[in-house]
């Protein structure tokens, strides 16, 4: 190295070919470059350097006796410039060493410090000798490279192959040493000179010579020396860092350092790494600060979610969601606490035993279903997966459950008697929003009910008592159920449902044109004799309503009113049979004996009732044995009809406190007296209601048997022959959202459908469908 | 940078005459353009153009101005397009209808400034007056003395066989 470079330039060689003269002048001027260039190279040095050099190059020498025969390998005319090339290596070694003994008397800081001085310093240089010498790059040069030598670099590239052969091998290791130290310092809080590191890195990447193409770069150098040297420190800090914290710390605040510790790292990036490393950066900080300890944390996931700390567990879901299956124990510990609870809170309400209240017992299934889905949301950002398993704790509280355990059909049961409950009229006048909102947790359950057949059942029953009585709160708020139960069941699930509704309303067109009718037909003497009446056509396949259990002879002023409407009707639909359903009448009858202040009372009854009192027009005392049989009425519904109307005292039985039998007789009570002028007599039986649920359970199995069989029935006429496996698969996914249906009972199905000649019995397992 | 390609640059020939032109034709040259970017706009001192003279220069830079406006050449340009063809635009034709010796003192120019779609231009032109030529006619047409012997000339018409008009 020259470094007592001349004050006095070496004159310009006027000798075109005189290498050693040409060198002399090339030499002084890439000396002033390296170490000069603050003074600056004035134009005249400039033009005469790049002067020289294609001077040089285009020398009119014929450097030899065998370079311009035929039989060269070099076909045209012979390119100069090769010993410029190699006196500038040369040069470059010189160079090189002379950093290179002076960098290893530094260490740490001053090494950096050092080392990017002459990396600016020494590649700033390359890029003004790439310019000057740029005729040997355009002809020389290029030809060599051009011939496939892998040896030969444009001028700055060479630079570059120096630096990383002659400096780079033996010092990058202190560089790093260095580098790594200085990001140490700053991650333990210390303020660095980041510049430096982000110089280092530049200077790293610049090396990355592509070995296949030299003119090309890449990422080798400083993946190999500086990206892995760093992942692995930083490996290691976090390792013993995270190590010590958590043994002086707990794990709700050894999150919170995990999480500031991620975040920092994250933003170290873009301020002085190259954007390549984000990745492996993460991987390395998530495995040491999470994935190490991720044992730990799910261990505390049990005492955050029995306290509620909803920030923690969002913490920790996030911490968790990094690493490679992180949640999965999460979610499973999740969905066995949300069980529990749900199990706890059934078992707290299940203590009422049969008397069960139906709104405490669905407050209770979505008290945690509420308090879990909220928690879902916040702290586990709603995450699908998080959503199924909240789901799949809820479907298992809500179908097996204490109240469950007898029978299995009592949820969907329950949750229609509540939905029931909240769509009868009621004293308290509900708010369409609250009656919306209080819809909506009904659907809520719904979704999770199993058994959803059972609850169709129960729902159509208290719709059709609902439309029959009148006393739905609101049509709207039915319709809008029904809607929700069709959005989530599908148009056959609420197919009757629909039908019952239309019913109501043809009911109210066809009483209007019988009202026209009348008028039309009869005259007003006429028409007085008749009962005001109201009638409900109601479809026998859509509604669940059963003929009563009883025979019954309705009075005769009934019978002439009804007579009529039946001629009426049959003269529209003609075909049509009509069945009274006495049990569901119901009547007012005004009481002209009795009366409060001059009014008289009016009694609300039921037909049967009426027949019983419609008895007294003709005498004040009536045996027990003449209703019975003029009324036709079976003891069992006559007795308790009779009851009330002696609890209200309408009528008064003789001998006094008499039961309901042969010989008793009744007295009409001429002196009644009550606070109201209606008095509604027609309360529904105790008994009845009783009989009614276990009925309703009855037909589940029925119906169950049919929904299967047709499925089966179903499947095997698309398919033709199946296996008999397959076959139960697929019935099971077919009727899965109704309810689940055992396998046994598949089977058994399947048995009643081969006797009956719909499916035969083929070789192996394979069954087949007769048409 | 318009302001930039604005700004005017003396050059100096080698026969110490200076010439006025605006940066952005100068800097056609890659010599001139990488001086400037390695030592920054000259302002007023005058850059020489050692290997020029100013007949040349003068001509040089005729070509520049009206190139002024083109689009530096890629990478890729270079490799296919312009190599293969001898087409040369209108304008470039015209004003290589210049005697023998300015054509080669303006390829030699070209190459000491690093110009290179001149050079192209330049060294299509020489391609131009050779093709469809007899060796004979060749020798003529740029005064060239047949210095093979009769068993070399053999040889080479052997070796270049492959590349005759049949």
């Amino acid at each position: 190295m020259s470094k007592a470079a001349a004050v006095q330039p070496p004159p310009m060689p006027t000798s075109k070919d005189d290498i050693n003269g040409t060198w002399r002048f090339l030499e002084w001027g890439v000396d002033r470059i390296m170490f000069s260039l603050k003074e600056g190279v004035d134009l005249k040095t400039y033009m005469s350097l790049y002067t020289t050099i294609h001077n040089f190059c285009t020398a009119q020498k014929a450097a030899g006796p065998t370079t311009n025969t035929l039989h060269s390998t070099h076909r045209g005319a012979h390119l100069l410039g090769e010993e410029l090339y190699h006196r500038l290596n040369t040069y470059l070694k010189q160079h090189l060493a002379g950093v290179h003994a002076e960098m290893v008397k530094h260490s740490d800081e001053a090494l950096l410090t050092y080392y990017i001085e002459q990396w600016n310093r020494y590649t700033t240089a390359g890029t003004y000798n790439n310019h000057l010498f740029r005729y040997l790059n355009r002809h020389w040069v290029k030809r060599e490279m051009d011939e496939g030598k892998k040896d030969i670099f444009d001028i700055y590239t060479l630079h570059l192959v120096r630096w990383k052969e002659d400096m780079f091998g033996s010092t990058q290791n202190a560089v790093m040493d260095a580098v790594l130290r200085l990001v140490e310092k700053q991650r333990n809080g210390e303020t660095i000179e980041q510049s430096k590191v982000k110089q280092v890195v530049d200077s790293f990447v610049a090396l990355g010579i592509d070995e296949a193409d030299s003119t090309k770069t890449n990422l080798d150098v400083y993946r190999q020396y500086f990206e892995r040297p760093f992942i692995i420190a930083t490996g290691k800090y976090y390792e013993a860092e995270s190590k010590a914290f958590l043994g002086e710390n707990s794990v709700v605040d050894y999150m919170k350092k995990a999480e500031r510790r991620l975040d920092e790292e994250k933003e170290r990036v873009p301020l002085y790494l190259l954007a390549e490393i984000m990745q492996p950066l993460m991987k390395c900080c998530e495995s040491a600060l999470i994935a190490a300890h991720c044992q730990l944390m799910r261990d505390e996931f049990q005492i955050l979610l029995d306290n509620d700390r909803e920030e923690d567990m969002a913490r920790m879901y996030k911490l968790l969601s990094r690493i490679p299956e992180g949640l999965d124990p999460l979610r499973t510990r999740f969905e066995a606490h949300v069980r529990r609870a749900g199990h706890l809170a059934v078992e707290k309400v299940a203590e009422q035993g049969d008397s069960l209240d139906p709104k405490a017992y669905v407050d209770a299934l979505l008290e945690v279903h509420t308090q879990y889905s909220a928690l879902v949301q916040s702290a586990f950002t709603g995450e699908s997966e998080f959503v199924r398993s909240l789901d799949n704790a809820c479907r298992e509280y809500v179908n097996r459950n204490k109240v469950c355990q007898k029978n299995s059909a009592r949820s969907p049961e329950l949750l229609a008697k509540h939905a029931d409950n909240v769509l009868k009229r009621s004293t308290k006048a509900t708010e369409e929003d609250d009656m919306e909102n209080m819809l909506n947790q009904v659907m809520t359950v719904f979704k999770y009910i199993e058994d959803k057949d059972v609850f169709q059942k129960f729902y159509s029953r208290t719709l059709a008592k609902r439309l029959v009585n009148g006393t739905s709160a609101s049509g709207d708020a039915e319709t809008s159920m029904i809607s929700k139960l069709k959005d989530a069941s599908g148009f056959e699930y609420t197919n009757k449902l629909q039908r019952m509704f239309q019913d109501m309303q043809t009911s109210k067109d066809l009483n209007s044109s019988y009202d026209e009718w009348c008028k039309d037909t009869f005259d007003a003497d006429d028409r007085k004799e008749g009962v005001d009446a109201y009638y409900q056509i109601l479809g026998t396949g859509f509604w669940p309503l059963q003929p009563a259990n009883t025979p019954f002879v309705p009075p005769a002023t009934i019978v002439k009113t009804y007579e009529r409407f039946q001629n009426f009707y049959n003269s529209k639909h003609g075909g049509r049979k009509l069945t009274w359903l006495w049990h569901l009448c119901k009547g007012e009858i005004r009481a002209n004996y009795a009366k409060m202040n001059k009014v008289p009372y009016t009694f609300q009854v039921s037909t049967y009732q009426m027949a019983i009192l419609l008895l007294f027009n003709d005498s004040d005392t009536v045996t027990y044995d003449d209703i019975a049989s003029s009324t036709m009425l079976a003891k069992e519904t006559l007795d308790p009809s009779l009851g009330i109307m002696l609890k209200a005292k309408v009528i008064t039985a003789s001998p006094d406190g008499a039961t309901p039998q042969s010989g008793t007789t009744y007295n009409l009570n001429h002196g009644f007296k009550n606070k109201k002028l209606k008095v509604n007599l027609n309360v529904a039986i105790k008994a009845e209601q009783k009989q009614e649920a276990e009925d309703t359970h009855k037909t589940i199995e029925e119906d169950r048997k049919m929904l299967m069989q047709s499925a089966i029935v179903r499947i095997m006429k698309s398919r033709k022959t199946m296996k008999h496996a397959v076959l139960v698969g697929e019935t099971i996914q077919q009727i899965k959202n109704r309810f689940s249906p055992k396998v046994a009972d598949i089977k058994k199905c399947i048995d009643i459908l081969i006797e009956k000649e719909y499916l035969e019995r083929l070789d192996g397992d394979d069954l087949g469908y007769l048409a | 940078m318009s302001a930039e390609g604005e700004q005017s640059v003396k050059l100096v020939s080698s026969d110490n005459v200076e010439i006025l032109t605006e940066r952005k034709i100068a800097e056609r040259s890659m010599l001139i353009k990488n001086m400037i970017e390695d030592l920054g706009a000259p302002g007023e001192e005058p850059i020489p153009i050692m290997n020029v003279s100013e007949a040349v220069l003068r001509k040089v830079l005729e070509w520049c101005t009206q190139h002024k406006n083109d689009p530096a050449p890629t990478q890729d340009d270079d490799a296919d397009s312009r190599k293969k063809t001898t087409d040369i635009e209108e304008w470039d034709q015209k004003f290589m209808q210049v005697d023998q010796e300015m054509l080669f003192e303006i390829i030699l120019a070209a190459n000491y400034m690093d110009i290179k779609a001149l050079l192209d231009v330049g060294c299509k032109t020489v391609a131009n007056m050779i093709k469809g030529k007899s060796p004979e006619e060749i020798r003529k047409t740029f005064n060239i003395q047949n210095d093979f012997t009769p068993e070399e000339e053999e040889q080479i018409r052997r070796e270049n066989e492959w590349a005759e008009d049949r």
